[in-house]
């Protein structure tokens, strides 16, 4: 029987199967001489139970090796918040230190070493590249574009979502609301109160407004324009009370039933549309369609026509009054509004984007304003010119950006991306970008990846828990490899496809790094000296995702983005917080 | 693939290869048990598969003939004799190679529930796979880091890979 380096039986079910794997626990440190190969090659001539015991043991041996490689380290370290200090080093580090990795080209490998750690410095080699994006890449470069086939990523798209879900066995998303807010136009919220952005459910509780118009859908189907200065005290998701201000509300017969309270009156509607003022005590309905009821406290029903107004005194006395349609926001004006105050919004953008092109601090700039909607080119919009920064869009899609007049590109299928390839070297770096994210499907969903990870590089995403996520690579070593800097989670599902500014400084002479969501820091975290990297590089990189798209189940492969992005810039330096705020304040929609 | 223009038959037969690096990673590396080996042998079957990509027929399966072609870059491999030895002869890479074949072609929904296994795992379990894995660190290494005999080392490793197995069995009977 074969005498193992380190004495001492493993007492497995058989003597056979001892052996065996002290002599395959050899080889891999590669301590196993000549003798001990034949020997263990004998033992799997011999019996076919070893031989499938060697296969089963080298599968799983690839498989973590793939799992190292995929980046994809799940461990006590990995998911912290921005504030945590760093990751607790495994024990005793020291020992590590002593192992350079033996990185000369071409030296060919040994298997039988007597040096101990000869399986280490042959593996470390290959830190840090990945071997499965490696090949495609190659493959990408011989065909100069990257196209995918569309029936197996629909399957693909299918059967993430669904393991995404399965896998993390988390709890059901839930949004509470009654009511989502869908336009504003110059909307200034009341001091105290809740503010809202277009887009965000409300919950039941007071909208306040002190000035401009808020539109209001009701999780029942009807719509409400409210205009300051009003407030309004959502009941539900099919009732509301307004205490002061002006509304009209349009109620589809979906949505039979609605109702609005004033004081002691209720105005329910019978599918119709119709305006309420309160002020000072008064009140006024006004039907302008179809049929509402108004419920008296004193059990008194009334049933008021289309074209017909009341009013209500303060002693309770209901009056007629006179229709007057033009004192309630209908949508039809709040349309030209909404789309004036775009078109203003979209134009001041414009002007600062024609600055910020010119900012001599511009890696790259793309505004994705420009473009044709049919061009597989993202035009680099800083000047001057260098067409060598165009980048190229790879399966994605142009969709409506920010504005209607503006367009985006949509990340979608496992295969959309966009390449681009960034030459020379920088120091502190600032990322900045217009994202609507539709869902986080991914461990790791990308904002911006270089194609290798290697000193210096940058890797900007976002995980799947919503949080942001920087790093730039420092060394080889597994734990000296980048100092990872999280922010606590920015996004939730309920925020799904809404446009959001999101912003990473990366300091050298501050040694800090910064992640900022529209315009605010979310949190700043010192890099620790030894893993400061002062030098920055790209080279050929993505946005929007990573490596190749894989098989269906590989879905840690994949790193696509589900959402769109409208302009992202790339500035050699930090930008002061001021300056970032600058960039979400302009670009706003 | 016969209906299709060249330009379509490239693009599908690059996202065939590219779904199959992970599996022929997988096959070769088990076949060579060597991190670097591996990488040259599946990239020298790339270039291979590549060159032969008009033998590749539509309809046909990739993986089968690409696994073809990657044993016999394995066996080339092995046998060249200015090479350092490798543990497998052409011999038993023939012996061991249809075994390997069907446990690789379950190696993407494999790599899947692995990682659902280790994001289950206590932290020191995770850590003794990190510094066996991630870290390449010898036995006699691990026994000093974690303060213990090599052969408890070598009795945790295996247990664990055992345990981690099972784990994966059950995932994989799940999905």
């Amino acid at each position: 029987m074969y005498a193992p380096q380190n004495a001492g039986e493993l007492k497995l079910e058989s003597p056979e199967i001892d052996e065996f794997e002290q002599l395959v626990f050899d080889w891999e440190d590669g301590q196993l001489d000549d003798v001990g190969i034949n020997r263990l090659r004998q033992l799997l001539r011999q019996s076919s139970d070893l031989r499938q015991r060697y296969v089963q043991r080298q599968v799983f041996a690839a498989l973590v090796q793939m799992d190292r490689d995929a980046g994809l380290t799940t461990s006590s370290d990995e998911k912290v918040g921005c504030d945590s200090v760093l990751p607790v080093a495994l024990a005793n580090d020291s020992i590590l230190e002593q192992e350079k990795p033996d990185l000369r080209p071409g030296k060919s490998p040994t298997l039988v070493r007597q040096d101990s750690r000869g399986l280490g410095q042959r593996l470390k080699r290959h830190q840090g590249i990945l071997l499965v994006a490696a090949a495609s890449i190659m493959l990408c470069f011989v065909l100069g574009r990257w196209l995918v086939v569309e029936s197996r990523l629909k399957q693909a798209g299918s059967n993430q979502s669904a393991e995404a879900n399965e896998r993390s066995g988390k709890q059901e998303a839930t949004s509470a609301g009654v009511a989502l807010v869908t336009r504003l136009v110059d909307v200034t919220w009341h001091e105290s109160a809740k503010n809202f952005m277009v887009g965000d459910a409300v919950p039941a509780g007071m909208v306040s407004l002190d000035s401009g118009v808020a539109q209001i859908e009701f999780f029942c189907g009807a719509t409400v324009i409210l205009e300051g200065p009003a407030q309004l005290w959502l009941e539900s998701s099919s009732m509301a009370r307004l205490q002061s201000g002006r509304l009209r509300a349009q109620v589809p017969p979906a949505a039979r039933g609605f109702q609005i309270q004033v004081d002691e009156l209720k105005v329910v509607d019978l599918g119709t549309e119709f305006g309420i003022a309160v002020n000072q005590g008064q009140a006024e309905v006004h039907v302008f369609d179809g049929e509402v009821e108004l419920h008296q406290t004193n059990g008194e029903q009334r049933s008021l026509m289309a074209g017909t107004a009341v009013k209500r005194a303060e002693d309770g006395a209901l009056k007629v009054a006179d229709l007057n349609s033009n004192d309630f926001l209908g949508l039809e004006r709040l349309n030209e509004r909404v789309r004036s105050q775009k078109q203003s919004r979209y134009e001041s953008w414009l002007a600062h984007s024609g600055e910020l092109r010119k900012d001599p601090r511009v890696i790259v700039y793309y505004s994705m304003e420009s473009d044709r909607a049919w061009t597989r080119k993202l035009t680099s919009s800083a000047v001057p010119v260098n067409r060598d920064l165009d980048a190229a869009v790879v399966g994605a899609k142009r969709v409506v950006g920010r504005w209607p007049q503006k367009s985006a590109i949509e990340f979608k299928r496992p295969g959309d991306r966009v390449r681009l390839d960034i030459p020379g070297q920088y120091g502190s770096l600032t990322f900045a970008c217009w994202v609507k994210i539709d869902s986080l499907d991914r461990w790791y969903n990308s904002l911006f990846l270089t194609d290798s990870y290697q000193r210096g590089e940058p890797h900007w995403q976002i995980l799947d828990t919503g949080q942001l996520f920087f790093s730039v690579r420092q060394g080889l070593e597994r734990g000296k490899a980048h100092h990872k800097v999280l922010s606590p989670q920015f996004w939730n599902p309920s925020m799904s496809g809404r446009w959001l500014h999101i912003a990473t400084t990366y300091d050298v002479e501050a040694k800090t790094t910064t992640h900022f969501l529209n315009g605010e820091a979310l949190c700043e975290e010192r890099i620790p000296d030894d893993l400061l990297v002062k030098q920055t590089r790209f080279g050929k990189a993505t946005i929007g995702n990573w490596s190749s798209p894989t098989r269906p189940e590989a879905d840690f492969a994949i790193r696509n983005l589900n959402g769109s992005m409208d302009e992202f810039v790339l500035f050699h330096g930090a930008l002061t917080h001021r300056e970032v705020k600058e960039l979400y304040e302009q670009g706003r929609p | 693939m016969a209906g299709m223009s060249d330009q379509e038959q490239t693009e599908v037969f690059v996202q065939l290869l590219a779904e199959s690096q992970g599996r022929l990673f997988g096959y070769v590396y088990s076949m060579l048990g060597d991190h670097a080996r591996a990488m040259d042998v599946v990239q020298e079957t790339n270039l291979v598969l590549w060159r032969k990509k008009a033998e590749f027929r539509a309809g046909a399966a990739f993986m089968p003939w690409a696994v073809a072609i990657a044993r016999f870059q394995v066996l080339a491999h092995v046998r060249d004799q200015s090479r350092e030895r490798c543990l497998l002869d052409s011999e038993l890479v023939a012996a061991l190679s249809e075994e390997t074949e069907k446990q690789v072609d379950k190696l993407d929904s494999m790599r899947v529930a692995l990682r659902q296994c280790l994001d289950n795992l206590p932290t020191e379990k995770l850590e003794m796979i990190q510094l066996r894995y991630y870290r390449s660190m010898s036995i006699a290494e691990i026994a000093q880091v974690v303060g213990s005999q090599s052969t408890a080392v070598k009795v945790a490793l295996l247990r664990l890979r055992r345990s981690l197995a099972e784990c994966m069995h059950h995932r994989m009977l799940e999905s």
